[in-house]
């Protein structure tokens, strides 16, 4: 190394620090002007973290499952909300978001702050959350970006990365290819010999032959509908998969914070799933809600297996999997979560 | 990868850093190594459809070399490699417009049309590595260049990552050359690279990003908007386009010279240009130079007959729109600077300002001229946005017809502020680049600059996601 190289490296070193410093400042300075307000137009979820104050006692951290009801209701009443009166002794916080999941979730909680008297943690486990169908879509951008004020950095840090997008944003193109990618990625092993090991094969075959697995030929839309059954619930979750590490570190944070994690696993619509995919698909659901319960009742968590709880008339989306049930299905839910917490059967 | 993305500001650094960490002779494989992930990151597959361009022009240029004395084999070697390297931008930039336009033909005579769509994306920035690539062709041809044996530092040359989507268009001439050059860690290209980065990310996520907001709400719905919002909205993009692309090219220029390159300038204030021509001197320098080289002149430039002259600029100006996007609408645009270039030259015979002599008189002509150059150039950046002729409809029917409409656009100081800040700037180093420029600063006022740049890099850029305009390109 040259002397000259010498000195440009111990120039280039000082003048680092100074930017350093510089950075410093400005954090301070974007702390206490703008950042107030950049924080509330742009981290709606910061909001759903503070709603853990005054009372709350039990949290419970969902998607629109929680609040999306049927126009013939006659009780719209959130599942929150049922189980805030199923537990009079408690009162239940609403921290539910339209298309959140467990990373959401995660950083909904540590958000919550430290004075609360959160006792209690209801998870929502969405097993369709788990597929590439969802970790790839639309909704995730959004989320993503909100999530960068939740990040335990400084203020200017946390603007740095929104203004550097430091979030995904895919076209439709991307997209669909990286969900490709994730359907072969997860793949699974059924008991007996089946002609596919992910959901890429699986959807395919069923797409392009318009057959469904007992021989008929249905409609275009019923085999759409098919199809999305296929591409959100064929695989074989494992600890790989980012929403169950997510699960995980709620479950650690909830240790440190000393709160009891309570995780229910969401209805699906196994009726249509059964007559539309055929028994294969509801063994690896079952496989799948089972394989979740065994490893986070092992963790200390109460786990409320709700899979098969809801019947096909108590759905409200008929041509796309959703967890969007009519009164009859949030109050079967409501009830269970209840009682799991509670320990009182009686609440049926 | 973008270059306002936080994956950029991790590959930066590294990429620099081991450049000035490797030996020379290694240098050349890290750098294409790269620029290929650095390619990638958009669409991978697409690098498949670059390295057969580099593959046919470094055959080509090697094939010209062994066979300069073979003049008819030369030129077809010439020919077949400008013509394959055509090709591949006709394939994924023209095939589809031009295909839709035969349909379009056909139904309206009532014939039959087989409609065949290519349902592919454009490769980012092909069209100006395919420039890149065809100007070493034809200055190997030419005989102003030795052909490059070593197929590295070629690919190299065309994939350059700072300059690979974007540009400025390079001659190999100058990077070819610089390519090949031992680069000392030397403490002015890294101070003054990393100023024009700032400074690029400042034209591109302020500037642009934060007019570009305006600008997309006018164009989506132009009958929506009053009179005044629409010339609101047109006088934002161009200072929109021009940050945009301006901030590009500043941040290639900065990414370059932080490794002790040097490339070509591609904007020289061009709004402050007195006559059209003029602005096409100091607007996408690289662009403007590589027609007036490979085309313009070789049809005849100025030495020609006035008409011949007129028709040589049309076809020139066309193409230029053409390059740009594969619509109806920079045809026009490309056509309509021919015309005015041609009013200009005959214009320019009349002398009638020619006897002010005052000196005030000659500021106010001038003031007048770039005022003029600007409000053409301005309309025209209309047409260029446009996504249509129906779009184009729209936007001059609500500017002629919605003048009662009160004004629907409410801008935030923010924008006027920073589009003051931009004009200033750009008024400032008018005679010398920002790194010079801003070089020259006492200390503590440099330091107040980049203090500035940075807080508004971070706290006021736009917070939606605007793709750098010539990407599309």
């Amino acid at each position: 190394m040259t002397d000259n190289e010498k000195h440009t490296i111990r120039k280039l070193f000082l003048k680092l620090l100074m930017a350093v410093g510089m950075l410093v400042v400005l954090d301070v300075i974007y702390y206490f002007t703008l950042y107030p307000k950049d924080r509330a137009e742009n981290c709606t979820l910061l909001e759903i973290s503070e709603r853990a104050r005054e009372g709350v006692d039990i949290v419970y951290l969902g998607e629109s499952s929680n609040h999306t009801y049927s126009d013939d209701d006659t009780d719209k009443r959130f599942i929150c909300e049922m189980i805030d009166d199923l537990l009079p002794e408690h009162h239940v916080g609403n921290l539910a978001k339209d298309a959140c999941h467990a990373g959401v979730y995660y950083d909904i909680l540590n958000n919550i702050p430290r004075q609360s008297e959160v006792k209690t943690a209801i998870v929502t486990v969405n097993l369709r959350s788990c597929s590439a169908e969802w970790i790839y879509s639309s909704l995730e951008t959004p989320l993503r970006k909100e999530q960068l004020f939740m990040k335990k950095i400084p203020s200017f840090g946390q603007r740095m990365l929104l203004a550097f997008k430091a979030y995904p944003i895919w076209t439709d193109e991307q997209r669909s290819a990286l969900a490709r990618r994730g359907f072969k990625r997860q793949t699974f092993t059924l008991p007996h010999p089946f002609p596919y090991h992910n959901a890429d094969e699986w959807d395919r075959a069923v797409g392009q032959s318009g057959i469904l697995y007992n021989g008929t030929y249905p409609s275009y839309d019923t085999i759409e509908t098919a199809c999305h059954h296929i591409k959100h619930f064929a695989t074989e979750l494992d600890a790989t998969n980012p929403r169950i590490k997510d699960l995980d570190k709620i479950v650690r944070l909830c240790k440190r914070r000393g709160w009891q994690p309570v995780f229910h696993i969401l209805p699906e619509n196994v009726d249509q799933i059964d007559s539309l995919c055929g028994p294969d698909l509801i063994w690896l659901l079952e496989r799948n809600a089972q394989w979740v319960t065994d490893r986070y009742e092992a963790r200390g968590v109460i786990v409320v297996n709700n899979l098969n709880e809801v019947r096909d008339c108590d759905f409200r989306d008929r041509d796309f999997p959703t967890e969007h049930y009519k009164q009859t299905g949030r109050l079967a839910i409501a009830k269970n979560v209840a009682t799991a917490i509670s320990g009182d059967s009686r609440i049926r | 990868m973008l270059f306002n993305s936080i994956e950029f500001l991790v590959f930066f650094p590294i990429v620099t850093l081991l450049f000035y960490l490797l030996p020379h002779k290694w240098r050349w494989l890290m750098l294409l190594a790269a620029s290929c992930f650095f390619y990638m990151w958009f669409i991978p597959k697409y690098i498949l459809i670059l390295l057969i361009t580099i593959a046919i022009d470094y055959s080509a240029g090697i094939l010209i070399e062994k066979w300069k004395d073979n003049i008819p084999r030369k030129k077809t070697c010439l020919v077949v490699s400008i013509v394959s390297t055509c090709l591949v931008l006709f394939i994924f930039k023209y095939l589809n417009f031009c295909s839709a336009n035969l349909v379009a033909l056909a139904q309206h005579f009532g014939w039959a049309h087989p409609q065949k769509v290519l349902n592919i994306a454009l490769p980012i920035g092909l069209s100006f590595h395919t420039f890149q690539s065809l100007s070493y062709v034809i200055e190997v041809y030419r005989g102003s260049q030795k052909p490059e044996r070593h197929f590295g530092y070629y690919a190299l040359y065309v994939m350059f990552y700072p300059q690979l989507v974007t540009g400025p268009i390079e001659r190999p001439q100058n990077l070819l050359r610089q390519l090949r050059e031992k680069k000392e860690l030397n403490y002015d290209n890294i101070a003054n690279g990393l100023r024009l980065i700032l400074f690029g990310l400042f034209l591109k996520m302020v500037v642009a990003d934060n007019l570009g907001t305006y600008v997309d709400k006018i164009y989506a719905d132009p009958a929506a908007f009053s009179s005044g919002d629409i010339l609101l909205g047109m006088l934002f993009y161009s200072f929109q386009i021009y940050g945009d692309f301006f901030g590009y090219s500043t941040i290639a220029l900065g990414c370059a010279l932080s490794m002790g390159f040097t490339l070509v300038d591609n904007f020289k204030t061009p709004y402050l240009s007195g006559s059209v021509q003029e602005f096409w001197r100091r607007w996408h320098i690289s662009l403007s130079s590589w027609f007036r080289d490979y085309l313009y002149i070789p049809l005849g430039g100025n030495r020609v007959s006035v008409p011949r002259w007129a028709l040589n600029t049309l076809i020139v100006f066309t193409v230029c729109g053409i390059w740009h996007g594969a619509n109806w609408t920079f045809m026009i645009w490309g056509f309509a600077y021919g015309v005015l270039l041609i009013l200009e030259r005959g214009l320019r015979n009349i002398h009638l300002f020619d006897k002010i002599e005052h000196k005030t008189g000659r500021i106010l002509l001038q003031i007048c001229n770039v005022t003029k150059t600007f409000v053409i150039v301005t309309l025209l950046w209309s047409v260029f946005r446009a996504t249509s002729f129906g779009n184009l409809h729209d936007l001059f029917a609500a500017l002629f017809h919605n003048g009662a409409i009160p004004a629907q656009l409410h801008v935030a100081p923010l924008a006027w502020i920073v589009l003051a800040l931009f004009i200033l700037l750009d008024i400032l180093i008018r005679k010398s680049r920002f790194d010079v420029w801003c070089g020259q600063q006492k200390t503590a006022v440099r330091w107040g600059i980049y203090a500035v740049m940075v807080f508004a890099i971070v706290a006021l850029s736009s917070v939606e996601q605007y793709p750098f305009i010539y990407f599309q390109f």
